[in-house]
């Protein structure tokens, strides 16, 4: 592996390159008379990245826009996880309920949240339930399995040093249980952000609620008034929302858990 | 004389998976503050029966700990395994030695504090407070082990072959801990071995199982501790052990 000076370098050098093509590109018109609008020139990205924020779309600011979706998946998000550990955890108690919980998340994991929208639209309307719903279809399901795997996969030994001290069901599930399969819990996160993430925006480019307008709302409008610069400028906002959840938030908390701990890398 | 602390009677155990006998008919009295070793060949069952007294095993029969009957798992009867892996790895040092503690109701912090402080020293670890398992060295791993039961002030220490993992200069050097410690405690130890000398060295009562469960030695130490390969009549309680475990075994 490269030392992370090196790294580091190689990483910016590559970014800057991109840029510097991508701008020679805008400039030269290389794509005939549309190309201003497949590829706007950097300086016209920065101004829509500012525009965005400051005028919006429909008077209102992409904030908003930001603000509506991030409500509705953390809301989904928190509601997923809850539950994921709820049937996770009678799982580990109830031995048919494991069975027939196991095979569930085999199924519904397999199911991409967006292939459920018609049938969830015909049963919610066209509504932030709708959403709300998505994410945790979304997250549930990786989280479950993740849960589910842990159970079974850490030291056995824990559970007998466990139950040596003293803890028994609901001590021995925070205490054991719980702790012994953060690793696998992170995992689960990842993939159910990931995927919450992904099945939110896809949603709302579908279909964009006027009563909670989303980001994907905003990115879709922009697209139908061939604003590209603004979208261009909505998809780094994606990334740097997408940066912050997975090196700012994620990552910390693999920091201070399980590499703190020697379980991971 | 001292009182029984354990008592074992008619114990069976049965492997559910094909029905093969692990002990049978096992009867035993542990005495308070001794120190019984138990050796064995594989598969005798010495390990069986230190985890069906732990609780983790079913079994058939009566196992009293200090007068009362003992079936589940408890911190009277403290097991400290082979596996290194049995502490958890996102405690440190000092918190997986508080934290069996605050289980059973201890929140005063200056008392765990002193206790953990205590125990770590008692096993020559003290600097290695805030340390995570993971940084620690087999030895290491075992010796918090140890610290726990002794925090704990558990009535039974079950050792399960916890030293034979380690080197052999690790190895000595444990022995020689585990013996200052367990003269210092008031804790009855039952100490599963496959080494004879270890089992001399630490046992002030040995016994070797044949198959089953039979116990087919059961003797006082007769050597004065320390004991060394150089004691006088070391040589001929070690053949006398290393006969019946080879008998045993044929």
């Amino acid at each position: 592996m490269m030392n992370r000076k090196k790294a580091l370098i190689a990483k910016a050098l590559f970014l800057l390159a991109f840029v510097i093509i991508w701008e020679i590109v805008a400039k030269r018109n290389v794509f005939g008379s549309n190309s201003q609008i497949v590829f706007p020139t950097i300086e016209t990205i920065a101004k829509a990245f500012v525009r965005n924020f400051k005028v919006g779309y429909a008077g209102i600011s992409l904030w908003k826009y930001i603000l509506n979706s991030m409500e509705l998946l953390l809301i989904g998000l928190f509601l997923g996880i809850f539950l994921a550990f709820v049937f996770s955890a009678i799982s580990m108690i109830n031995p048919t309920f494991y069975e027939i919980y196991n095979m569930l998340v085999s199924i519904c994991d397999l199911l991409p949240g967006v292939a459920l929208l018609p049938v969830v639209i015909i049963i919610f309307g066209i509504h932030r339930s709708v959403i709300v719903f998505l994410v945790i279809h979304s997250v549930i399901w990786p989280m479950s399995r993740n849960l589910l795997d842990g159970f079974h996969s850490f030291p056995q030994i824990y559970i007998e040093a466990g139950m040596n001290i003293g803890l028994r069901g609901k001590s021995l599930l925070t205490g054991v249980y719980l702790p012994a399969t953060t690793a696998y819990i992170l995992s689960g996160l990842k993939v159910g952000w990931a995927r919450a993430w992904r099945g939110l925006l896809s949603a709302e480019m579908i279909f964009g609620i006027a009563s909670s307008p989303g980001i994907g709302l905003f990115i879709n409008q922009m697209r139908t008034n061939l604003n590209n610069a603004e979208v261009y400028a909505t998809l780094i906002v994606i990334i740097i929302i997408g940066v912050i959840v997975q090196y700012g938030i994620i990552d910390t908390i693999e920091k201070h858990t399980i590499k703190k701990w020697g379980m991971s890398k | 004389m001292s009182k029984t602390i354990l008592s074992v009677r008619n114990l069976n155990k049965v492997y559910q998976d094909d029905k093969s006998v692990i002990l049978e008919n096992v009867n035993l009295d542990v005495e308070e503050r001794e120190f019984l070793t138990i050796l064995g060949p594989s598969g005798c069952g010495k390990t069986t029966l230190l985890r069906c007294i732990a609780g983790f095993e079913d079994y058939t029969g009566t196992v009293t700990t200090d007068g009362k009957v003992t079936k589940d798992p408890d911190v009277d009867r403290f097991m400290v395994f082979q596996d290194f892996n049995q502490l958890f790895p996102w405690k440190t040092v000092k918190k997986n030695i508080q934290y069996p503690l605050r289980i059973q109701g201890l929140k005063d912090k200056d008392e765990l504090e002193r206790i953990a402080n205590e125990t770590i020293a008692s096993v020559g670890l003290k600097g290695y407070e805030n340390y995570y398992p993971y940084q620690l060295s087999g030895g290491m791993k075992q010796r918090v082990a140890i610290a726990k039961a002794l925090a704990l002030k558990s009535k039974i220490i079950l050792m399960d072959e916890p030293f034979a993992a380690l080197d052999a200069m690790t190895r000595t050097r444990l022995q020689k801990e585990l013996l200052n410690i367990s003269k210092k405690t008031d804790c009855t130890f039952m100490f599963v071995t496959h080494n004879i000398q270890e089992a001399i060295i630490l046992g002030t009562r040995i016994l070797v199982f044949g198959d089953g469960g039979k116990i087919l030695v059961d003797e006082k130490n007769p050597l004065a501790k320390p004991v060394s390969p150089s004691s006088e009549g070391y040589g001929e309680f070690w053949d006398r052990l290393h006969s019946a475990l080879y008998q045993s075994d044929n």
